[in-house]
């Protein structure tokens, strides 16, 4: 007999007579069993299952199918819908507002989730970006501190076993190596010439399968030989039209390098896409930097790896660590430990916490994705509380409507379909928002975001959303309606119980707690970002301009300083290792100085200068002097910061000797501590010293106010003439320093924008319950009037009541927002403090916007002629 | 009355109809079309056009006898009428006629 388990999938048969005309069940049913049996008998039981869903899915014939609907209900239907027309048009201002504010909240929604699907889309079109992953290095220091960072440890154990990974780690089928730090993804450019053509370029350096590892397609020359040997080159559909007609015609030819080294192009990729984090123009082998001495070594090199379909990062991670700590020396000091953190996450999740990859653009999506919800209940819940203020126009009809027989579900059914009207002409306009304001956004986010129009899941979930929208907004007003007693509404007026006033004053409240949340926020992070943008950073950032130290700029520096002095509009010249906004490099192991504890660490970032740096950059002396060029010993001298003086714990630091690398010199000054890079991390500890032959860097000039123009005209000429084989390229200090805040400043911009809309669609739902309101109290007002109150006692007797919500609102906000905010605000090493001022500034705003939205009605209830209003009683 | 025309997989389903005679129901038919034509089909397609064909009034059924495998369910068996018999034979003689005036395989 047959097995149990041997019977047709039952699923499939529900499904069969669920649609399924009932008559025709019995020999439908018979025959799909026949033919499951005998299929079974012949062949696997798995095929014959499928095969029965198969037969199953192709009874889904006209012939076949239940008529779902029956005649008289595709009539209720269309009365359904004739109904909700009707009654949407007969209230056009309740509908404008409804609609229209729904429509705005879903844009917003819209446009924060496609911002958030851009953001999380980054890196996730390589095709094997499931089985990539970036090893990060921990540092545990000897005070105990966790230090983590996306750099492959470079020491000789550390880069022996990152090169030995593939055979001494069955997981990983493919390791690949680039360069960052000078190159990748902040590129300094590199000059390439060909012929007369001469362009400045970015890239960076990989091992030979960068591409086998990577989705950057090839469209001329082979992957494979792309950058197989050193002396070869792969560049961009764009570089290679910069220099040829075609990238087929590149294939082949010599590129010159930095008026160095010649390459070969070997290979054209398509220009890499927005949404690759790794952003290059060139890429050249790695080894080139060992063995033809493309540029001093690098110190940040990132490995990532391919790991073998379903291996575990975790465990690769431990046995990457294990073998490590074989082969480190016990004596190294600083122990080192690596970990796998996912390659797409690279972009997101940039930050480290205690040693483990943490942080970063993650904490923005994760806050807006909570933005849009907020939004999206915001304006479901004015939907919500305009329709059942409105049931007051509505009693009358669903009373007469019971009294001659409709059921409650026919009622619900009404409701529910004339809501869902609203929510789709919302949709349609919210769609139409988006379309139309998308080039803008584009521009606000600096994003290409296109609308996924002829993606068949946008249109799914955008309907999905859409459903779910009007059941969450219309199914409280919609049972609220159907379970009226008629009775009562016919005796009189539609009473609201006190607890469905309760509720819909508790949603009024809800919503407002809601946006006076966002706004509180957005001011903190606005100030906070204001703050960063504004602050003193300790130099003077304006009129300053700096060029790349390359070719005869350092060997002919002081032929260049005095060319540049002499021409109208600079006011100084001077040079640095590091720019002065974004220096980089730490270190402690080399430096030492009299007085140094046995076992002290500190972390220094050294930086190499001229002999007016503290006069360029208008820096502070708050002990000794500064680099003086007519006393010789200075060129040996050191200069320290306050916190640089404070962590190496000596006193009287004027005199006391310093060593750094080769060079030993006296401390002759103290500067005051100023920003060297970004405001999210503290001020470090800075040795300054002279470089005579400093081969890196940035030449730094002063312009004189309002010459900008004659200073970058000089600067042209001077360096065309000093630096023939280079193009010209310079960049602003003062946009440079503001590019270190891009993503705070697009997020700020765009909290602003979506607390503004929050706003807005509270204060809709406020006007319309306000609206409500007033129609309510015509009569009460009108009999007031009669007995003598005067229009100011009207208005402020309306008004309180909304203000008394929003008070109740912002004072269950306040303590809330002040937590949350005191907390965000814990992550900047330097922050604005929460004052009072802030919340009674917001509160204010609040108080305003809400008199201003209530007012309307309030003054049309002020106005009204009661023996107009009286007369109908 | 209802459109007559005979379309090529009607016709095919009628014939096996006929063939099959006591057999006739909607899994035979679909599973003899295969065996014939090695052409898939689903039961659903047969029995659609089984449908059709009863309509069109070329098709008599009635609910015959239940076995085991079916899981004791009755099974609709399908008979020609007289006018399926008809049509049938017009769409017979139709062919052979244009048969007969294909020059190079008359008579063939």
């Amino acid at each position: 007999m047959v097995k149990k388990n041997n019977t047709p999938p039952k699923l499939a048969e529900r499904l069969l007579l669920w649609f399924l005309k009932e008559q025709l069940a019995e020999e439908v049913l018979g025959d799909l069993n026949e033919k499951f049996y005998s299929e079974a008998a012949n062949g696997s039981l798995r095929r014959a299952k499928l095969n029965y869903w198969h037969q199953v899915i192709h009874y889904l014939r006209p012939f076949a199918i239940k008529s779902i609907s029956s005649k008289t209900q595709n009539i209720m239907l269309i009365h359904h819908l004739k109904i909700g027309f009707r009654s949407i048009r007969s209230s056009k201002s309740y509908s404008i507002i409804n609609i229209s504010g729904l429509a705005l909240g879903l844009a917003s929604f819209l446009f924060i989730m496609l911002w958030v699907n851009d953001e999380l889309q980054m890196d996730n079109f390589h095709s094997k970006s499931q089985q990539l992953y970036n090893v990060y290095q921990t540092i545990e220091e000897q005070s105990g501190n966790l230090n983590g960072s996306p750099n492959t440890p470079l020491s000789n154990a550390g880069a022996l076993l990152l090169d030995s990974a593939e055979s001494e780690i069955p997981e990983v089928k493919m390791v690949n190596h680039y360069a960052t730090g000078y190159e990748l993804p902040w590129g300094f450019p590199k000059t390439f010439r060909r012929g007369e053509k001469l362009f400045k370029l970015s890239g960076s350096r990989a091992s030979p399968n960068f591409f086998e590892m990577f989705d950057y397609p090839i469209i001329a020359g082979s992957k494979q030989a792309a950058i197989k040997d050193i002396s070869r080159i792969a560049i961009s559909r764009k570089m290679a039209l910069m220099f040829f007609d075609s990238p087929e015609e590149a294939i082949g030819k010599t590129l010159n390098y930095e008026n160095n080294l010649d390459f070969q192009v070997q290979a054209v990729f398509e220009d890499v896409p927005q949404n690759s984090s790794l952003e290059f123009d060139y890429v050249i082998n790695i080894e080139n930097q060992i063995l033809r001495k493309v540029e001093w070594a690098s110190h940040k090199i990132i490995t990532t790896y391919l790991l073998e379909e379903g291996a575990n990062p975790d465990e690769v991670s431990q046995k990457l660590s294990a073998y490590l700590s074989h082969r480190v020396d016990e004596n190294a000091g600083n122990k080192v430990s690596v970990g796998l953190q996912p390659f797409k996450d690279q972009y997101l999740v940039s930050g480290f916490d205690n040693g483990k990859p943490a942080n970063g653009k993650m904490a923005y999506v994760k806050l807006f994705i909570g933005v849009a919800i907020f939004i999206l209940i915001v304006a479901c819940i004015n939907f919500m509380n305009l329709s059942t203020a409105r049931s007051v126009k509505k009693g009358k009809e669903v009373a007469v409507r019971k009294v001659v027989g409709s059921s409650k579900s026919l009622l619900v059914q009404q409701f529910l379909s004339e809501f869902l009207l609203m929510t789709l002409m919302a949709f349609a306009l919210a769609v139409l928002i988006v379309f139309s304001l998308l080039p803008a956004f584009n521009q606000f986010t600096g994003k290409q975001i296109e609308l996924p129009l002829t993606e068949l899941w946008f249109w799914a979930s955008l309907l999905v959303l859409a459903f779910m929208t009007s059941f969450a907004a219309g199914a409280y007003p919609s049972f609220f309606l159907s379970a009226l007693v008629p009775a009562r509404i016919l005796k009189g007026t539609v009473r609201f119980s006190n607890r469905s006033r309760l509720f819909q004053k508790g949603l009024v409240v809800f919503q407002f707690c809601l946006s006076i949340m966002l706004l509180i926020s957005t001011v903190v992070f606005t100030w906070q970002t204001n703050y960063i943008r504004n602050s003193n950073l300790g130099y003077d950032k304006e009129n300053l301009i700096y060029v790349r130290i390359e070719g005869n700029l350092n060997p002919k520096y002081d032929l260049l300083r005095k060319r540049l002095n002499s021409m109208p509009g600079i006011a100084l010249v001077d040079r640095s290792s590091e720019a002065p906004h974004a220096m980089n490099f730490e270190t402690a192991d080399p430096i030492n100085w009299e007085g140094k504890q046995e076992g002290q660490v500190v972390s220094f970032k050294p930086v190499s200068v001229g002999f007016d740096f503290t006069k360029i950059m208008d820096l502070q002396v708050v002990e000794g002097r500064a680099f003086d060029r007519n006393i010789a010993s200075d060129s040996n001298a050191f200069m320290i910061n306050e916190i640089a003086l404070r962590e190496m714990g000596i006193k009287d630091p004027i005199g006391k000797w310093i060593s750094a690398w080769e060079k030993k010199g006296h401390i002759v000054g103290v500067l005051k501590d100023f920003h060297t890079h970004s405001f999210k991390q503290k001020i470090k500890p800075l040795v300054v010293d002279v470089k005579e032959d400093l081969y890196f860097g940035e030449v730094i000039v002063r312009t004189e106010p309002g010459k900008t123009k004659e200073a970058l005209a000089s600067m042209e000429q001077v360096l065309e003439e000093i630096n023939p084989d280079y193009p010209f390229s310079y960049k602003f200090l003062d946009a440079e320093y503001m590019k270190l805040y891009k993503s705070e400043e697009t997020v700020s911009n765009l909290c602003n924008l979506f607390a503004g809309l929050a706003i807005i669609i509270s204060c809709l739902g406020l006007l319309g319950l306000s609206m409500f309101s007033a129609q309510q109290r015509t009569k009460e007002m009108g009999i007031r009037k009669v007995l003598g109150a005067d229009a100011g006692h009207i208005l402020s007797k309306f008004s309180v009541q909304f203000l008394v919500l929003v008070a109740i609102a912002f004072l269950i906000t306040v303590p809330l927002a002040w937590l949350l905010m005191n907390d965000w605000l814990q992550g900047f090493a330097y922050r604005i403090d929460l004052s009072w001022w802030i919340f009674a500034l917001v509160g204010l705003i609040i108080l305003g916007i809400t008199l201003l939205t209530v007012s309307f009605q309030s003054f049309k209830l002020a106005r009204i002629n009661p023996a107009r209003t009286l007369r109908s009683e | 009355m209802k459109e007559t025309r005979l379309g090529e997989f009607e016709e095919v389903i009628l014939l096996l109809v006929g063939i099959l005679e006591e057999d006739a129901y909607a899994f035979k038919i679909s599973d003899e079309f295969e065996a014939q034509t090695g052409r898939s089909v689903s039961i659903g397609a047969v029995h659609s056009t089984l449908n059709r064909l009863s309509e069109k009034g070329f098709l008599n059924s009635e609910m015959g006898a239940s076995s085991p495998e079916r899981g004791g369910r009755r099974k609709r068996i399908y008979t020609i009428t007289a006018l399926g018999h008809r049509v049938l034979t017009e769409a017979k003689d139709f062919r052979v006629s244009l048969w007969n005036q294909f020059p190079g395989l008359a008579n063939g």
